[in-house]
C-alpha cells in the first residue's frame, strides 16, 4: 500500500477577503508562525506520505517562497518530494473553475503507477491527523472513497459537506453547503481514492464538463448509487478557517492549551518554514497576558490575549487587545488595537487607535501604514 | 578525485572536554553546550564562517562527540550542505601504522592534513568551537593577504590585569608580532589572543610536520608552532578585533555571556539583522505566556510555556515555568520544567532537566562572603526533587 498526496492552494481564496489578496489561502499565515499549509503538509509527511503535488491557481508566489526546498516538512527528497502543479494551460482551459478540473490538469502527476491510493486535500482546515490510520480504515472497508469527517455543532452553520452515515459508517445523506443536523458528520475537505478510479473518473467528469469535485462526481455518484462512500472519523482539534470571523475565532482558539495540545503533538509535529529569528524579547515595562508569540519579537509594551508572529515589535505604552499581529510589524507607542488583524510589515503610527470586534475585526493590508 | 581549490578553508577545534563546564559536558562536548535560548556554542564559529565566505569548513572532534555530530548534521541550518565543500567531521581514526587520539591543537590539524589537501587552499583559518563573538573573517583574511603574511593572529585588548589570563602578542607599531607569551606574570602588552589564526597552508603545513616528530613538543598551536614560527623569522601579524568575545570556558563566563545578550543596549546584540548567528531549528510552536506570568528583561524561545515569574533570565525552547516558580537572573537550558513554587536565581539549569515543586536553587550574591558566592548549577537530564536547597557555587 503506498500513497500520494494531492493538495489545493487556492480553492476557498475569495472567502478570505483582504487576506488573501496577494497569496493563496494556503499561504495564509496562521498561529504565529505557521501558513495553513503546513498542517496537512505535516500530517501527510508525519503519516508517510512523501510524494504530494500542491496545486496553484494563482498569485503563489508567496507559497513558492513559503515551500522552497521543502526541507523543513522532510519532502526534499531523492525520490520523492514535493511538486507544485501551477495552472496547466492547454486549448482554452485557462484557469480552474472547480477542483475537478484542477485535478485533470494535474492527472499526469496523479497517474503515477507506483501508488494505490490519493489523499486530497484542500489547506483550510487544520487539525493534526494520522493519515495512515485513515488509509488503512479506507482499504479495509472496501468502500470506492473515504471523507475524512469530524463532527460539529448542529448550530445552523452551513458546512461545505454534510454527512449522514449509518452504523457501519457507510453514508447515507450527502448534503452540499447545508448546516450539520445532530448526530451527522461534516467532512473535514480530505478525501481518499484508489488511484486508478480516481484518474478515470476524472478523466470522465472532464469530459462531460463536470467542475466540482463534491458536487459533480463525489454527490452524483452517491446519488446514481454508483459510488459507495465511507467516511473516517477524526475525533480531535479541527479548525476550519472558512472566512475571516472563523479565521479570527480559530487563531484566538490557540490561546486555550487543549486547542494547542490536540493540534501540535509532540511526536508529530507542525513543520513550517525556519526564519533563524532570536528568541522574543521582553523590556522593562511589558506586560503580556496570555500570549502566544512566535521567535524574534520585542515586546515593550502591553499585550493581552494576542497572536504576536516572529519578528512583531510592540512599543512602549502600546495596548494590543484581542488582536493578531503578523511578522514584521511595528506598533508605535501608545497605539491602542482591539480585535485587529494586522497584515505582515504594517506599521502603527504613535498613538493610533484601531478597534473592531470579535465578529468584525478590523484588517489592516500588507505593507500598509496607519 | 578532483576538488575545486578553495582560498581558505576553515578548521574549527571542538574536540575539548571543557572540564571547567562541570556537569554541563559530562556527557557532551563543549561545543553542544546550550546558549541564549536557541543557540548552541559551535553556532558561533559556523555561522561566522558562512557569513564571512567561506564555505568548507571541518570541525575536529574527539570527546563526547554524538550530539554534536547529530546537531550538525549535513550543515543544512548553516547553509553548509553544499556540492562542493560544506562541512565535514572529522573525528580521529586508526591508520595502518598507528592509531591516536587527537594528542594537542596542532596535532588535530596535523591528523587532518590530507583533508585539507583536497582543497588545496592559500590559507586555513583556524577556529575554536566555544567562544561567542560575531566576526567577519573576511576582513581578517584581507589584512592578512595585503600584508603577505604567513600567520595573522586576531586579538582582543584586554585590561593589564586580566592580560596575565591570556596569551600575550608583544608587537612592533605595525603590528608584527615579535614575541609570544603564554599567561605571562608581568606582560608587555594588552593584545590577547583570541584563538583565531589564519596560516598560509604551504607554511603551516611544514610546521605541523616537523612539530610531529619532535618528542618532546606538545603538539599546541600557541605553545609550540606560534613560538617557533616567531623565531625562525616568518611574518606575523596581529589582527585587532574591537567587538564582543568571550571564551566560555567556565560556568562563571557561560553565565556572564548569556546575561551579556539582556538589555537595551546589550554587549553583545543578538537581534541585529547584519552577521546573524543560525541554528538548528526544531518543529516548536510559539511559546505561550500566561496572565499569571511575569516577565522583565528576559528572552523566552518558541516552544515555551511560561506560568511564573522571570527576570533578567533566558528560557530556551520547550521549557515549561509553572505558576509560582521564579526565575531570576538565570539561564535555563532547552526542554527544562521549573515546576511550581520554585526559586531560581543565579543559576545554569541543564536541558531535558526537571525541577520539581518548591526547590531553591541559587542566591543572590549580596548574602553571602565573597569566595562563597558562585552560580548554582544542575546538569543535564537530572530530576531535582521537591523542596531540594541547592546553594549557591553548588552543582547538582
Amino acid at each position: 500500500m503506498k500513497a500520494m498526496g494531492v493538495v489545493f492552494s487556492n480553492i476557498y481564496d475569495s472567502s478570505l477577503g483582504e487576506l488573501t489578496n496577494h497569496r493563496t489561502v494556503a499561504s495564509l499565515p496562521f498561529g504565529g508562525r505557521y501558513r495553513q499549509i503546513d498542517f496537512v503538509l505535516s500530517n501527510m509527511s508525519n503519516s508517510g506520505i512523501y510524494n504530494i503535488g500542491v496545486i496553484t491557481k494563482y498569485n503563489y508566489r508567496s507559497l513558492m517562497d513559503h515551500l522552497g526546498s521543502c526541507t523543513e516538512w522532510d519532502l526534499n527528497r531523492k525520490n520523492e518530494g514535493l511538486t507544485i502543479l501551477p495552472p496547466f494551460v492547454s486549448g482554452n482551459t485557462g484557469i480552474y473553475k472547480g477542483k475537478l478540473e484542477a485535478l485533470y490538469s494535474a492527472v499526469a502527476f496523479i497517474d503515477n503507477p507506483n501508488y494505490d491510493y490519493v489523499v486530497v486535500s484542500d489547506s483550510t482546515v487544520l487539525c493534526n491527523i494520522n493519515l495512515r490510520d485513515a488509509i488503512e480504515s479506507h482499504i479495509k472497508s472496501g468502500v470506492d472513497i473515504t471523507i475524512i469527517s469530524n463532527k460539529e455543532a448542529a448550530d445552523g452553520k452551513k458546512h461545505p459537506l454534510a454527512i449522514s452515515v449509518n452504523t457501519k459508517n457507510r453514508v447515507t445523506g450527502l448534503l452540499i453547503d447545508s448546516p450539520a443536523e445532530k448526530g451527522s458528520y461534516v467532512g473535514m475537505g480530505m478525501f481518499i481514492f484508489k488511484r486508478e478510479m480516481l484518474v478515470s473518473a476524472i478523466k470522465q467528469c472532464y469530459a462531460k464538463g463536470y467542475v466540482h469535485l463534491e458536487r459533480d462526481f463525489i454527490q452524483r455518484g452517491f446519488n446514481e448509487k454508483k459510488l459507495r462512500i465511507g467516511i473516517y472519523k477524526f475525533d480531535g482539534v479541527v479548525l476550519r478557517n472558512e472566512d475571516i470571523k472563523s479565521y479570527y475565532k480559530n487563531n484566538m482558539a490557540l490561546l486555550e492549551s487543549k486547542v494547542r495540545k490536540g493540534l501540535f503533538l509532540q511526536d508529530n509535529p507542525i513543520y513550517t518554514k525556519v526564519r533563524d529569528e532570536i528568541p522574543t524579547y521582553y523590556g522593562e515595562g511589558s506586560e503580556v497576558c496570555d500570549c502566544l508569540l512566535a521567535d524574534g519579537c520585542s515586546v515593550y509594551g502591553k499585550i493581552d490575549n494576542s497572536i504576536l508572529f516572529r519578528g512583531v515589535r510592540v512599543e512602549k505604552g502600546a495596548e494590543v487587545k484581542g488582536s493578531i499581529v503578523m511578522q514584521g510589524t511595528k506598533i508605535g507607542k501608545d497605539a491602542k488595537l482591539e480585535c485587529v488583524i494586522l497584515d505582515k510589515n504594517v506599521t502603527v503610527s504613535e498613538g493610533a487607535v484601531l478597534k473592531g470586534t470579535p465578529q468584525h475585526p478590523v484588517i489592516v493590508r500588507k505593507g500598509e501604514t496607519v | 578525485m578532483y576538488f575545486r581549490k578553495k582560498d581558505c578553508v576553515a578548521m574549527i577545534l571542538a574536540g575539548g572536554q571543557g572540564s571547567r563546564l562541570m556537569v554541563l559536558t559530562e556527557d557532551t562536548a563543549k561545543p553542544a553546550v546550550p546558549f541564549g535560548g536557541k543557540y548552541r556554542l559551535i553556532d558561533f564559529p559556523l555561522s561566522n564562517c558562512v557569513n564571512s565566505g567561506i564555505d568548507t569548513v571541518g570541525i575536529l572532534t574527539q570527546y563526547q562527540p554524538l550530539q554534536l555530530n547529530e546537531y550538525i548534521g549535513n550543515g543544512m541550518p548553516w547553509g553548509l550542505n553544499s556540492t562542493n565543500g560544506g562541512i565535514h567531521v572529522l573525528s580521529p581514526y586508526s591508520k595502518s601504522a598507528s592509531s591516536e587520539w587527537y594528542k594537542g591543537t596542532a596535532n588535530a590539524i596535523f591528523q587532518n592534513i590530507s583533508f585539507i589537501d583536497r582543497y588545496n587552499p592559500k590559507n586555513v583559518l583556524i577556529l575554536s568551537g566555544d567562544h561567542i563573538y560575531k566576526m567577519d573573517y573576511s576582513k581578517m583574511m584581507r589584512e592578512h593577504n595585503k600584508r603577505k603574511a604567513d600567520c595573522t593572529i586576531a586579538v582582543l585588548d584586554v585590561s593589564l590585569e586580566e592580560a596575565s589570563r591570556f596569551g600575550i602578542m608583544n608587537t612592533d607599531d605595525e603590528g608584527r608580532i615579535f614575541e609570544f607569551e603564554e599567561k605571562p606574570k608581568n606582560p608587555k602588552s594588552t593584545k590577547a589572543s583570541m584563538g583565531i589564526y589564519i596560516f598560509r597552508w604551504e607554511v603551516l603545513k611544514e610546521y605541523l610536520i616537523s612539530d610531529n616528530e619532535d618528542p618532546t613538543s606538545s603538539n599546541d598551536f600557541g605553545k609550540n608552532i606560534i613560538p617557533r614560527l616567531i623565531d625562525d623569522g616568518y611574518n606575523l601579524f596581529a589582527y585587532s578585533f574591537n567587538g564582543y568575545w568571550k571564551d566560555v570556558g567556565t560556568i562563571d563566563s557561560l553565565w556572564q555571556s548569556n546575561m551579556d545578550i539582556l538589555g537595551e543596549n546589550p554587549e553583545l546584540d543578538m537581534r541585529e539583522k547584519e552577521n546573524r548567528i543560525y541554528a538548528r531549528n526544531y518543529a516548536n510552536p510559539s511559546s505561550f505566556v500566561s496572565k499569571s506570568a511575569d516577565v522583565v528583561n528576559s528572552y523566552v524561545a518558541e516552544g515555551s510555556l511560561v506560568y511564573g515569574k522571570v527576570h533578567n533570565s533566558i528560557i530556551s525552547t520547550g521549557c515549561v515555568i509553572e505558576r509560582g516558580a521564579e526565575i531570576h537572573d538565570s539561564f535555563i537550558m532547552p526542554n527544562t520544567v521549573i515546576e511550581k513554587s520554585s526559586v531560581i536565581k543565579y543559576a545554569i539549569i541543564g536541558e531535558d532537566t526537571v525541577v520539581h515543586a518548591n526547590a531553591k536553587i541559587g542566591d543572590n550574591p549580596e548574602f553571602y562572603e565573597k569566595n562563597k558566592w558562585g552560580i548554582a548549577v544542575v546538569g543535564k537530564e537530572r530530576e531535582v526533587p521537591q523542596n531540594k536547597i541547592i546553594l549557591p557555587k553548588e552543582t547538582f
